[in-house]
C-alpha cells in the first residue's frame, strides 16, 4: 500500500491560507482564554480533594446537597469514573472560622456519646486541630482509640508525660467525610483517593511548570540552532508556540463543554504539552532534515521549490507517524481511563495541531525570513 | 551470517538481559496470586467458622495470615525487591510533603513569649506561607521594626540579632533532621515496605509510603509528636528465664517446659550457647533444622553465650516473624504483664548484607519521658578522645532522675524513641545534677543520632502536612489494568496497520515493537526505576512514535527502489540516509524529557522517564533488529515487500 506517492503541491504558493487558519485558531484561542479563562486543577490552585467511592450507585445530585450546606462555601462536586464515585473538591485549606465551633461540637457530641457527661478540657485549639486534657490517662488512651476508629483524626499528645493529652486533627476532607457518613449511613463510602495541596506548594508548581516549558523551549532552540542554521530553529520554535498557545485555547474553549471530559489544567496536562513540544519539533525536524539534504544536492533550485519538494517527499511519513502517534493517543482516550483523560486529549489534539504546523507553518516561517533578508540560506 | 554474529549477539543478550531482569517481577506476580488466595480461603473459613465477626476482627486476623505468609518465605521479599516497582498511583499509598512548622518551634524555643511575640509570630506564618523568605527572617524583621531586639526572647543578652538570627537558624534546620529521624524510625515500626523519606529544600520533607491501606493511621504517625522514654533493662537471669519460656510455648511444650528439658538456668544458657556455636562438637549435636524446631524463639533470637547481657541478636529477615510469634496470645501469656520486648532502632552489625538487630527486654512503665530534657549535644571527649553525648534535664526531671540513677547502679537504662531502642547505656553512678554523659558510642555520627533522638524528646519537631496525596489501591488496581488494556489495544492497532501498509517490512516493525516494549519495562526494572500511571501512557505514547524510526527507514528505501537500485543498495542507503532525520528528531523529544523530569515529581517523572527510555529502545529496535534482521534477509536473497 503506498499514499502520497509522487504528489506534486505547491504549498507554499497558499502559504497565505495557511497563516489565515493559523491566525483564525489563534484568536478563537485567545478570545477564549481571555474570556473563559482557564480552569486549573487542585495542583495549581491548592485545596483539597477527596473522591469516594460508594458502595451502590449514587446521585449526585443528593451528594451535592448533603454537603452543600456543611458551611465550606463554594464546593464543587462531580461524578468519577462510573456511577459509584464522586469527587469533592474546595480550594478551602482549612475550616472557616465561622463553621469552625460546629466541627468542635461535632467532636465534643461523639465523645460523650462514647463517654457521657465526661468533662471537655481544651488546652489548644488551632485551625486544624484541638487538644483536650482529660483527668485520667486511661480514658485519654481508650477515647483516642474510639475517636480514631470512629473515623477521627485522634492522638495521644505524647510530648507531655502523664499521657492526659488527645490531640484531634481536623481538615476539610475529613469534615467532609464526616457529614457524608452521617447523611447516606445507608450507603457507605471508601476514600479511593485524597489530595491536598497547600497555597504556597500550588504556587511553585505553576512556576515549575511555565519555567518547564520555557526551557524546553531554549534547549531545543538551542540544539537547532547548533545542528541545523539559526534560522530553521526559529521557525521551528515558532511553530512550537503556535501549537502550544492553540491547544491551550482549545482547552479555554472545550472546558466544560464535553460531558465527561474533565479540561483542567494539572500536573499531567503539563507533561502532555511538554510531551507535544517534543513530538512536534520532531515532526519539524523531519520536514527541516529533508531541506538541508536537498539544499546540498540541489544548489541552484529556489528556496520555495525546493521546500516544496522536501514537504512533498516527507508528507508520507509525517502523515503515518502522525497517524500511528494519533491511534495510541486515541486509545489512551478511551481506554486509559478518568486519570490519563485530559493527558490523552491534549496529546491527541496538539498532535494534530502540531502535524499541521511542521508542514505548513515552520517551513513557511523559515521561506518568508528567506525572502526578506535576500540572504540566500545554504548550509 | 558470520558478519551478523556480533550485532545478533547483542540483540539476544539484550533480549535475555531484559527477561532476566523481568523474572522477579513474575515470580512475584505468581506469589502475590497465591498469597491473595491463601487468604481468601482462610476469609471463608473464618466467616464460615464465626458469622458475625466485625469487619475489623477479620481484617485484623487476615493481616495477621497476610503478615504470617509473607514472613514464612524469605525469598518473597528479596524477589519482590528486585521486581519492578509501581508507583503510588498504581498500588495505591500516600505521599506525604511535610514542613517543619517554624513558627511552633520558635514559640517553644522562647524564653519567655508575651502576646507581642505572639502576634509577630502569627504575621510571620501568615507571610511566610505565600513566600519564600524563612519565617525566622519575617520575623525578626517584624520584631525590628517594632524596635524590639530579638534578645529579648532567645539567647542571652548580650547577643545581637545576627547572631540569635543564625543561632535559630541552625535550630530550624536541626528540626528539619529530627522530624526525618522521628518519621524514619516510625516509619520502620509500622513495617511499611519500601517507604521513602527524603529531604526536599530547607524544611520539607517528603515521604512515600507505598501500598498503606491505612492512610488515617499512617498520617497520624507522621504528624503526632514524638515519644520519648527512658526504661529499665531486665538483668539477664529475668530475661532469659523469659525467653525460655516463650521458646517452650512456642515449642509446644507448654511455659515450664517438660520433663527433659527443665526451665533451670543452667540449661537455657546451654541452649543458649547451641545456638551461637551450632559448630561446637559439644553434646548432642543438633542439625539446624532440629534446633529450630525444638527452639522456635531462640533459633531466630540469638544469645551470646559469653556475654553478661541477655540482649538477643535477629536478623534483619526474621524481624517480623519474631514480632509475629511476640504477639501471639499464648506467648503474650507468659511475658510478666510489666515487661515488653524492644528492637534496636538501627542494625547492630550486618550479616551476609542483612542487619542484625538487638531485642531488649525492659520494663513496660517507663522511668522518666523526654519531655524533662532540656538539651543534648553529641561531643568528642577531648580527654579520652571518643565521642560522647551531654544531656541536661530540668530541675523537675533532675531530681527524678538522681533517684533512678542512684537506684539503679549496674544496670541499664534504655533510651527509647517511639518503641525503638537507640541506646541503652549502664548507669555507672548516680547522677545528682541532671547534667549527665553517655559514652561508648563508636564514632561522632551515632553520637550526633542519640543528640537527635534525645532532642526529639526535649524539643518536638513541629510539622504540619502541607501537601498529601492519597491513592487506595482499588484506583490503582483500576488503573493497572485500565493500562494494560490500552497498551495491548494500542499495540494490536498499529502492528495492524503496520503490516497492511508495509507488509513484510511492517511485520518486521510489528515484531521489533514487542522487543521495545520488553526493553522499556526490562530497563525500568534493572535501574529500579518505578512504573507509574503516567509511565504506561509514555510506554503507549512510544509505541505510536516507534514505528517513526521503521517508517523513516522504509519510505527512504522506497525512494531508492523507485530511483532503479538494487534492492541491497537500496537498504543500505535507505537506512544510512534516514539515520541524520532519526538521531535528530529523537534527541529533540529527548531534551524534553530531560526537562520533563527534572520538573516533574512522582507520577510525572514517570512519564519522563518512560519516554526517555521508550526513545533509546526503539531506537536500538529499529536501527539494530530491524537493521540486521533486513541484512540477513538481503543476503539470503528473501523476498523484501515494502507493501
Amino acid at each position: 500500500m503506498q499514499l502520497f506517492e509522487n504528489i506534486h503541491i505547491d504549498w507554499l504558493k497558499r502559504r497565505k491560507i495557511f497563516y489565515a487558519v493559523s491566525t483564525a485558531l489563534f484568536l478563537i484561542g485567545v478570545f477564549n482564554v481571555a474570556f473563559r479563562g482557564f480552569q486549573f486543577g487542585i495542583d495549581f490552585k491548592g485545596g483539597s480533594e477527596i473522591v469516594l467511592q460508594f458502595d451502590k450507585a449514587v446521585d449526585i445530585s443528593k451528594v451535592r446537597n448533603y454537603v452543600e450546606n456543611i458551611g465550606l462555601g463554594n464546593i464543587e462536586i462531580k461524578t468519577f469514573g462510573g456511577e459509584t464515585g464522586a469527587m469533592v473538591r474546595t480550594e478551602l485549606q482549612e475550616i472557616p472560622a465561622n463553621i469552625y465551633p460546629r466541627v468542635v461540637s461535632n467532636i465534643d457530641s461523639t465523645i460523650h456519646s462514647f463517654y457521657p457527661g465526661l468533662p471537655l478540657n481544651k488546652v489548644d485549639s488551632t485551625s486544624n486541630s484541638i487538644t483536650y486534657e482529660f483527668s485520667n490517662p486511661d480514658t485519654t488512651t481508650a477515647l483516642a482509640t474510639k475517636l480514631f476508629t470512629a473515623g477521627y483524626q485522634a492522638g495521644k499528645v505524647s510530648e507531655e508525660p502523664d499521657n492526659r493529652r488527645m490531640i484531634v486533627n481536623v481538615g476539610i476532607a475529613d469534615w467532609v467525610k464526616e457529614n457524608l457518613k452521617q447523611r447516606m449511613p445507608d450507603n457507605p463510602f471508601k476514600v479511593i483517593k485524597e489530595d491536598h495541596v497547600g497555597p504556597k506548594v500550588g504556587k511553585e508548581l505553576k512556576q515549575d511548570a511555565v519555567v518547564a516549558v520555557i526551557f524546553s523551549l531554549l534547549a531545543i532552540l538551542i540544539y537547532l540552532a547548533f545542528r541545523f542554521k539559526f534560522i530553521f530553529a526559529l521557525g521551528a520554535v515558532l511553530a512550537l508556540f503556535h501549537d502550544v498557545l492553540i491547544t491551550l485555547g482549545l482547552y479555554a474553549a472545550l472546558y466544560g463543554v464535553i460531558p465527561g471530559l474533565n479540561l483542567e489544567i494539572d500536573l499531567t496536562v503539563v507533561a502532555a504539552f511538554l510531551t507535544l513540544v517534543g513530538y512536534s519539533v520532531n515532526d519539524t525536524v523531519i520536514v527541516f532534515d529533508r531541506v538541508r539534504e536537498n539544499l546540498k544536492i540541489h544548489k541552484t533550485m529556489p528556496l520555495m521549490e525546493l521546500i516544496n519538494a522536501s514537504v512533498n517527499r516527507t508528507m508520507s511519513r509525517t502523515i503515518l507517524t502522525g497517524g500511528t502517534t494519533l491511534i495510541a493517543t486515541l486509545v489512551l482516550l478511551i481506554f486509559g481511563g478518568e486519570v490519563l483523560r485530559a493527558f490523552a486529549f491534549t496529546l491527541f489534539f496538539g498532535i494534530i495541531i502540531g502535524t499541521y504546523s511542521s508542514i505548513f507553518v515552520a517551513s513557511a516561517l523559515v521561506l518568508e525570513y528567506a525572502n526578506r533578508s535576500k540572504k540566500k540560506v545554504q548550509f | 551470517m558470520k558478519e551478523f554474529r556480533f550485532t545478533l549477539i547483542i540483540i539476544l543478550a539484550a533480549i535475555g538481559l531484559s527477561l532476566y531482569l523481568l523474572y522477579p517481577t513474575y515470580k512475584t506476580y505468581q506469589n502475590d496470586k497465591k498469597i491473595n488466595q491463601e487468604i481468601d480461603t482462610r476469609k471463608t473459613e473464618i466467616m464460615q467458622a464465626s458469622p458475625d465477626i466485625s469487619k475489623e476482627d477479620l481484617d485484623k486476623k487476615l493481616r495477621y495470615v497476610e503478615d504470617s505468609l509473607k514472613a514464612a518465605d524469605p525469598t518473597y521479599t528479596s524477589t519482590k525487591q528486585k521486581s519492578l516497582k509501581l508507583g503510588l498511583d498504581l498500588q495505591g499509598g500516600m505521599r506525604v510533603v511535610l514542613e517543619v512548622n517554624t513558627g511552633k518551634l520558635l514559640e517553644k524555643l522562647a524564653k519567655s513569649p508575651d502576646d507581642v511575640f505572639k502576634q509577630a509570630i502569627a504575621q510571620a506564618e501568615k507571610e511566610g506561607a505565600t513566600t519564600d523568605e524563612s519565617v525566622v527572617d519575617i520575623f525578626a524583621r517584624i520584631l525590628q521594626q517594632k524596635g524590639i531586639r530579638l534578645s529579648r526572647y532567645f539567647g542571652s543578652i548580650r547577643d545581637d540579632d545576627s547572631k540569635i538570627i543564625s543561632d535559630l537558624k541552625t535550630d530550624a534546620d536541626d528540626a528539619v533532621s529530627r522530624a526525618m529521624e522521628i518519621i524514619r524510625n516510625r516509619v520502620d515500626q509500622y513495617g511499611v515496605s519500601e517507604p521513602s523519606i527524603q529531604r526536599q529544600g530547607g524544611r520539607r520533607v517528603i515521604v512515600e509510603l507505598p501500598g498503606v491501606a491505612r492512610e488515617e493511621e499512617a498520617k497520624q504517625l507522621l504528624q503526632g509528636t514524638a515519644l520519648l522514654e527512658f526504661k529499665l533493662v531486665k538483668d539477664r537471669d529475668l530475661t532469659i528465664s523469659i525467653m525460655q519460656k516463650i521458646d517452650n510455648v512456642l515449642a509446644g511444650k507448654g511455659p515450664s517446659g517438660d520433663t527433659t528439658s527443665t526451665s533451670s538456668t543452667a540449661d537455657t544458657n546451654k541452649s543458649a550457647d547451641t545456638t551461637l556455636a551450632s559448630n561446637d562438637t559439644t553434646e548432642k549435636q543438633l542439625s539446624k533444622e532440629e534446633f529450630a524446631k525444638q527452639h522456635p524463639f531462640f533459633s531466630i533470637a540469638m544469645i551470646d553465650p559469653n556475654s553478661k547481657l541477655a540482649d538477643a541478636y535477629v536478623n534483619q529477615d526474621e524481624k517480623d516473624k519474631l514480632k509475629l510469634m511476640l504477639a501471639r496470645p499464648d506467648v503474650q501469656a507468659v511475658i510478666p504483664d510489666n515487661v515488653e520486648f524492644d528492637f534496636g532502632a538501627k542494625p547492630v552489625g550486618y550479616q551476609n548484607g542483612k542487619g542484625i538487630y538487638k531485642l531488649y527486654c525492659v520494663n513496660k512503665e517507663p522511668e522518666l519521658t523526654g519531655g524533662v530534657i532540656t538539651d543534648a549535644q553529641a561531643n568528642i571527649d577531648p580527654n579520652t578522645s571518643s565521642a560522647v553525648v551531654n544531656m541536661q534535664m530540668n530541675s523537675e526531671g533532675a531530681t527524678e532522675w538522681a533517684r533512678i540513677t542512684g537506684a539503679n547502679i549496674g544496670h541499664r537504662i534504655a533510651i527509647i524513641l517511639d518503641g525503638a531502642v537507640y541506646s541503652a547505656p549502664n548507669v555507672i553512678n548516680k547522677i545528682p545534677g541532671g547534667n549527665s554523659q553517655i559514652t561508648g558510642m563508636a564514632n561522632l555520627e551515632e553520637a550526633k543520632l542519640l543528640e537527635i533522638v534525645l532532642k526529639a524528646g526535649a524539643l518536638p519537631a513541629p510539622v504540619k502536612i502541607i501537601e498529601e496525596r492519597t491513592v487506595g489501591p482499588s484506583l490503582g488496581q483500576d488503573s493497572i489494568y485500565a493500562g494494560f488494556k490500552s497498551t495491548l489495544i494500542g499495540y494490536f492497532l498499529i502492528a495492524i496497520f503496520m503490516i497492511l501498509y508495509y507488509r513484510r517490512a511492517g511485520s518486521i516493525a510489528a515484531v521489533s515493537l514487542i522487543f521495545t516494549i520488553l526493553f522499556i519495562l526490562g530497563v525500568l526494572a534493572g535501574f529500579n526505576a518505578t512504573l507509574t500511571l503516567p509511565g504506561i501512557a509514555g510506554i503507549i505514547l512510544t509505541i505510536g512514535m516507534a514505528v517513526d524510526a521503521n517508517v523513516l527507514i522504509y519510505e527512504r528505501i522506497r525512494e531508492e527502489l523507485a530511483t532503479g537500485k538494487t534492492i541491497k543498495a537500496s537498504v543500505d542507503s535507505g537506512f544510512a540516509k534516514a539515520n541524520s532525520a532519526i538521531v535528530d528528531s529523537n534527541i529533540t523529544t529527548f531534551l524534553t524529557g530531560i526537562i520533563l523530569y527534572q520538573f516533574g515529581s512522582g507520577p510525572v517523572q514517570g512519564f519522563a522517564l518512560t519516554l526517555m527510555i521508550g526513545i533509546g529502545a526503539s531506537l536500538f529496535s529499529a536501527l539494530v533488529i530491524a537493521k540486521v534482521v533486513f541484512n540477513i534477509m538481503v543476503t539470503k536473497g528473501m523476498k523484501i515487500s515494502l507493501g
